[in-house]
């Protein structure tokens, strides 16, 4: 044990002397150790958000949408789903407990009392609440009934309430949309932001019925569909048993494109995993690239350094130090150098991939993991480029070393 | 009577130069026994520092027959030589050798560090041994920060600190002015009449006055005067 911190002490004096050997080492394992770490916190922020999301949105539900992916392409948005559509899917999925409609008009002008706000409106079926699992903090959702009446009363996100009420509640009271009053009967709990990044709190829902007839003046077709099902596990086979029913109903000849969009929970990942994907890779090219150089700057200055040390090494030998004992010296300063770069660049990487989150709608999420994988990386950088130095310098012949 | 510390028969060295074979060491036969204090001498390149690096197993004969503290060298490896260094013989150099950045205590504590078999309290030891050269007050300084006779008395104590059975010097007054030379040489003196074996090597006969053996050293053979 003496002999070990002897050892330490000192490898840490040698690392305190050769300053500039050590601090070109510190910084370039820091930078490539920073990089990695914001690799780590990223992929493990997006499958954080990920995972999330999915809660969300629900790991049984299946969001249906009207137009080819092909004319989404092209900016278009085809109107193909039917209220028929509906009916017909609702009688041929029993395990479907919610079939809920869904149409929207992006972007309305809502009033109250010379407040104005732009917001979106989103027609649903009576249980939004429970078609999204989305809470009606205040008030209640409307009802099967005012679906039918095709009544003007609707519940409102926190975005909206706030821009428009302030502190007031906004239940009972009438906004106007267009020129539609609208009694609003419930407030929606915060929602934050959609993957896409745009906010979902901004948005009043609307019985579908009125929003068709009173706001887009269509009768048949409907933007979207949401279900959820009870069989959780069948959930692959219900997608592409709804592909066909799909197919079959819009008449789409074998070959040709389907005429609609289906995504489920797995989709919102994969969109996610893309959006950081690209990013995680680059940093991780760059991250692993500086690692690299990294390594050559430690190994050349090492080496540097056993040439500027030959006496050393010869009067440690002249005195009983054995070839593994060098070997062992050398290896133990360049690892202290890289796990000191190791602890910067961590420390690095989280400052850095804070600001990251300013600037980017890019997840983060620090562990303990990415700091492990850091340290071990660094000392993988310290014991793999250190190693050739500190052979070098253990095969020194001492005799040669201290011929004056 | 103890066993000779150390026992040479018949000993050559060779050096490769380019294509050619350069004997130095022709044939030495030397014995050193134990708490001797002897001398060696002679001129500049007559393969002074090759004997001494012989006897302190820093290199190996190239013929002949070797005993160094009972071992038969010729018969170890690079690791059982380090340990035999390290165990039996001190080193003092012309130019000191010290660690630049380490302390005067910590250079004394090097040779510990490769010590096989742990012994206790080594930095007790340690300032024991600069409080008798008189350095109990520098021991948190730097080589830089001491002179050169300083610098020597803290080598003598690093080749000391593992109590070995023999200390060779190479030259250990070469870097140095009369008087300070003749303080390194009382201090190698006293640790020769506390018991230690002593072998000074020198082309000054007013070093060599001190040790009680003399041997002179030409054209690769061993004289006793
Ligand atoms: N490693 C070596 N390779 C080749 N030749 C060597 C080597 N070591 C010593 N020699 C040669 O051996 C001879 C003796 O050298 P050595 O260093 O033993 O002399 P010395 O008596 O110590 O001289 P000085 O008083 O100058 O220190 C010299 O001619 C030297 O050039
Ligand atoms: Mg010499």
């Amino acid at each position: 044990m003496e002999r070990f911190s002897l050892l330490l002490i000192q490898s840490y004096e040698a690392v305190k002397a050769f300053k500039l050997r050590t601090l070109f080492c510190l910084v370039s394992v820091a930078l490539g150790i920073a990089a990695i770490t914001i690799i780590v916190a990223a992929t493990e922020g997006a499958y954080k958000k990920a995972f999330d999301i999915v809660a969300s949105f629900g790991p049984d539900s299946v969001m249906l949408m009207g137009g080819s992916e092909e004319s989404r392409a092209i900016g278009q948005r085809e109107k193909t789903i039917t209220l028929d559509d509906l009916e017909a899917i609702r009688q041929a999925f029993p395990t479907a407990y919610v079939v809920a409609p869904s149409s929207w008009v992006g972007s309305v002008t809502v009033s109250y009392k010379g407040n104005r706000y732009q917001s979106q409106v989103v027609g649903s079926s009576s249980d939004y609440s429970i078609v999204w699992t989305w809470p009606v903090v205040e008030g209640s959702d409307f009802t099967e009934d005012d679906i039918r009446r095709y009544a003007n009363v609707g519940i409102m996100g926190q975005e909206v309430a706030r821009e428009l009420f302030g502190d007031q509640s906004p239940v009972g009271k009438f906004v106007q949309i267009r020129n539609l009053p609208v009694q609003i009967v419930g407030v929606l709990s915060e929602r934050g932001t959609s993957p896409g990044g745009g906010s979902l709190d901004n948005r009043i829902i609307m019985p579908y019925t009125t929003v068709m007839k009173k706001l887009i003046n269509e009768q048949r077709y409907v933007h979207a569909m949401r279900l959820r099902f009870t069989d959780l596990e069948n959930i692959d086979g219900r997608v592409e048993e709804l592909k066909r029913l799909l197919r079959y109903r819009h008449r789409i000849p074998d070959g040709q494109p389907d005429d609609f969009r289906i995504f489920t929970s797995k989709d919102i990942v994969k969109f996610l995993v893309a959006l950081t994907g690209s990013l995680v890779v680059f940093i991780g090219i760059v991250g692993v690239i500086s690692l690299i150089v990294a390594g050559f700057v430690l190994a050349n200055l090492f080496l540097l350094s056993v040439k500027e040390r030959i006496k050393e090494i010869g009067i440690r030998r002249a005195v009983g130090a054995r070839k593994q004992d060098i070997l062992m010296q050398f290896l133990t300063e360049a690892v202290m150098i890289t796990t000191a770069g190791g602890v910067v660049g961590f420390i690095l990487g989280l400052v850095s991939a804070q600001l990251l989150t300013y600037v980017a709608e890019f997840p983060v999420y620090f562990s303990w993991k990415a700091f492990a994988i850091g340290l071990v990386l660094s000392w993988v950088v310290g014991v793999g480029f250190g190693l050739h130095p500190a052979r070098q310098a253990a095969n020194l012949v001492p005799i040669e070393a201290i011929r004056t | 009577m103890a066993a000779p510390v150390c026992i040479m028969e018949n000993i050559t060295k060779s050096f490769h130069v380019g294509d050619q074979d350069l004997q130095v060491l022709k044939g030495v036969n030397l014995t050193i026994e134990q708490g001797e204090f002897t001398a060696i001498m002679g001129t500049s390149g007559s393969g002074k520092s090759t004997l001494m690096n012989l006897m302190g197993c820093l290199d190996v004969p190239t013929s002949g027959r070797f005993i160094l503290a009972g071992r038969d060298v010729m018969q170890l490896n690079d690791d059982e030589l380090s340990e035999l260094r390290n165990e039996h013989i001190g080193f003092v150099f012309q130019s000191f050798y010290l660690l630049p950045y380490a302390t005067v205590l910590e250079n004394v504590l090097v040779p510990t560090l490769y010590r096989e078999k742990k012994k206790d309290h080594v930095r007790d030891r340690a300032a024991e041994l600069l409080k008798l050269v008189g350095l109990e007050e520098r021991m948190k300084f730097r080589p830089t920060q001491l002179s050169g006779g300083e610098q020597q008395r803290v080598a003598i104590c690093r080749a000391l600190i593992n109590d070995p059975e023999l200390l060779l010097a190479d030259e250990p007054t070469g870097q140095l002015d009369s008087r300070t030379a003749e303080e390194i040489m009382n201090v190698l003196t006293r640790t020769n009449e506390r018991g230690k074996t002593v072998v000074v090597i020198t082309h000054d006969a007013d070093i060599a006055a001190y040790a009680r053996r003399t041997i002179h050293i030409r054209d690769g053979i061993i004289t006793e005067s």
